[in-house]
């Protein structure tokens, strides 16, 4: 069976310091799987060669059975594989609205109508609205992106990964300084969004990882030492290792 | 939840009447000025202001929505200009029209291999390639005398009948005319950028100006939407450079040098950059000042370069923000 979407030897060079060495994963159509490691792993290197953010050293990336090693960025999100940032990314002098629209409209098409109205294409601000409620971000709409408190900037970054119908949703630490009370409400997003797409999440909350995640991905020093169900990692030999030093 | 989809909010309004009735109390009240005062010096500044208006706008197309800097913009107001007087001169001295299209669509032309390389880059870079491309027009344009009159400038270009379908309206060399010309084109490209800024495709050049990798994140493919951001403000360019050459009748290197473009990128920033309206109000006062200041001392550029200054420290977000920057005022 072909897989979803798989590396085969993917290594990333950043002058002599190998990045991400000859990685080899496989991603189910759905479901969830976390990608974790201790710091400096190659957790986001890895994501950013997929995701097309850097290109790859040598390797390749397949999705769907085609090879989509170093395409371009925007033709990867029109295949439907869309990404959050660590560091948050979004239209900071737009209105949450104007956010989620205009990643909708690049996803809809009809960037090109340079005489019609915003609004005559109907269909990117009835699917905004659906993909703002879903998310609670409705009350917030006519807001600046600046002016949300840093939890709603988290949340706004996955609604405009949303407003891509991803098959595919890389999350690159969703819930990096968030409170408690948010990180439940992402999570519970992210579980719901695993039941439908593939999600693959980048995270360093060790509970909420083991908590919601379908499989684990661990990378040390660029490469995977373990991969399988969250109780298998738990007791895995050498992941402890990994986080915690030999003696451990 | 959407049960009513006509009245979907979040999409502000397409223009408001008061809007609209303003726009056109400005437009008539411009159309009749030449007829009710009799000032040939001034009606032909308002002509000038017009047409840089028209310039410092379609840069504010790229610097205020795209967020890209060009510091040479003037290059492709002199392209348009020598392109028409060119025309005019060699092919066809009474053709206005046709005239005006070739010299805009020869600015496109020149403007689309200078974009597609330009739009490799973004920011420092970007503005960097846009002083080297226009530095090497405006070396060009001084330098090819045969062609373009070398620092003599283009001279002896013909006033071409003003006609409109089978009937003659007026004469470009006429001082009423030329103005009336300009302020009937310079409010039609107005209008229409407006609209374009404000559809589908102007969100896009917002979110490139915003945030440029998240806009790739989201699909769009940023280089060609700069390329197009880039032609619109280009053949903008070249509008206002047809008008220059009718209104002159005479165009010299020096209108397309560094200066001359650092003047511009002012206007942009004296009226406030990203409404359209504002860059036409900074080329008003910029063009104003240096029209006064020039009356006392010639050496206006000093005291132009002050008044900027102190504009920027005061009023960084240029007269467009004035009316918040009052309230302020007012509140402490």
């Amino acid at each position: 069976m072909e897989a979803f979407l798989c590396t085969d030897d993917l290594c990333r060079q950043f002058g002599g310091v190998t990045a991400t060495d000859c990685v080899c994963i496989d991603i189910e159509e759905s479901g969830l799987r976390s990608i974790i490691g201790p710091n400096g792993a190659g957790k986001t290197t890895f994501i950013n060669i997929i995701t097309g953010r850097i290109p790859a050293s040598s390797g390749k990336v397949f999705f769907q059975g085609s090879d989509i090693t170093n395409k371009p960025t925007h033709e990867l999100v029109r295949m439907g594989i869309c990404r959050t940032f660590q560091i948050t990314s979004i239209f900071q002098n737009l209105t949450v609205f104007e956010n989620v629209r205009i990643a909708r409209q690049a996803h809809k098409g009809g960037s090109l109508k340079i005489f019609s109205t915003k609004r005559s294409l109907k269909n990117v601000s009835v699917d905004t609205w659906d993909i703002l409620e879903r998310l609670g971000l409705q009350d917030q709409a006519h807001q600046e992106a600046k002016n949300l408190a840093y939890g709603d900037q988290r949340v706004l970054e996955v609604a405009i990964a949303m407003a891509g119908s991803p098959q595919i949703l890389f999350l690159d630490e969703p819930t990096a300084g968030m409170s408690p009370g948010e990180t439940n409400h992402i999570s519970r997003l992210i579980r719901g969004l695993a039941e439908e797409i593939s999600i693959v999440l980048v995270e360093h909350d060790m509970d909420l990882v083991m908590s919601i995640s379908d499989r684990i991905t661990v990378l040390h020093y660029g490469s995977i030492i373990a991969e399988g169900l969250p109780e298998e990692i738990k007791t895995h030999q050498m992941v402890r290792e990994a986080y915690l030093g030999k003696d451990a | 939840m959407m049960s009513d989809i006509t009245s979907i909010p979040g999409d502000r309004p397409s223009a408001a009447p008061i809007k609209i009735f303003g726009f056109a109390a400005i437009f008539l009240a411009l159309a009749i000025l030449p007829f009710v005062w009799d000032n040939r010096f001034y009606i032909s500044l308002i002509t000038q202001i017009m047409i840089y208006g028209l310039l410092a706008m379609s840069l504010d197309v790229l610097l205020g929505y795209t967020g890209l800097l060009s510091f040479m913009h003037n290059a492709y107001l002199g392209i348009g200009a020598y392109m028409v007087g060119l025309f005019l001169i060699h092919v066809s001295p009474t053709s206005l029209w046709l005239a005006c299209l070739v010299g805009v669509i020869f600015t496109g032309a020149v403007a689309l291999p200078v974009g597609w390389v330009q739009v490799r880059t973004g920011g420092l870079a970007f503005a960097l390639l846009t002083l080297a491309f226009g530095m090497m027009f405006h070396t060009i344009v001084w330098k090819w005398y045969s062609v373009t009159g070398g620092d003599d400038g283009l001279m002896g270009v013909p006033s071409p009948d003003i006609q409109l379908f089978r009937w003659t309206v007026g004469n470009t060399g006429d001082p009423t005319h030329i103005y009336l010309l300009t302020l009937v084109v310079v409010a039609i490209c107005f209008v229409l950028t407006r609209r374009i800024i404000r559809s589908p495709f102007g969100a896009v050049l917002e979110a490139i100006r915003e945030n440029e990798e998240r806009a790739a994140f989201v699909g769009i493919n940023v280089r060609r939407y700069k390329l197009y951001g880039w032609m619109l403000a280009c053949i903008l360019a070249g509008i206002a450079g047809a008008l220059f050459i009718l209104y002159k009748g005479y165009i010299g290197p020096t209108t397309m040098s560094a200066f001359a473009g650092a003047g511009v990128l002012m206007m942009v920033l004296l009226g406030g950059m990203g409404s359209l309206w504002g860059p036409l109000i900074g080329a008003g006062i910029f063009i104003y000042i240096q029209d006064y200041i020039t009356t006392m001392t010639e050496h206006w550029e000093i005291y132009l370069g002050l008044v900027v200054i102190l504009l920027v420290l005061f009023m960084p977000t240029g007269f467009v923000g004035m009316g918040s920057y009052l309230k302020r005022m007012r509140r402490n």
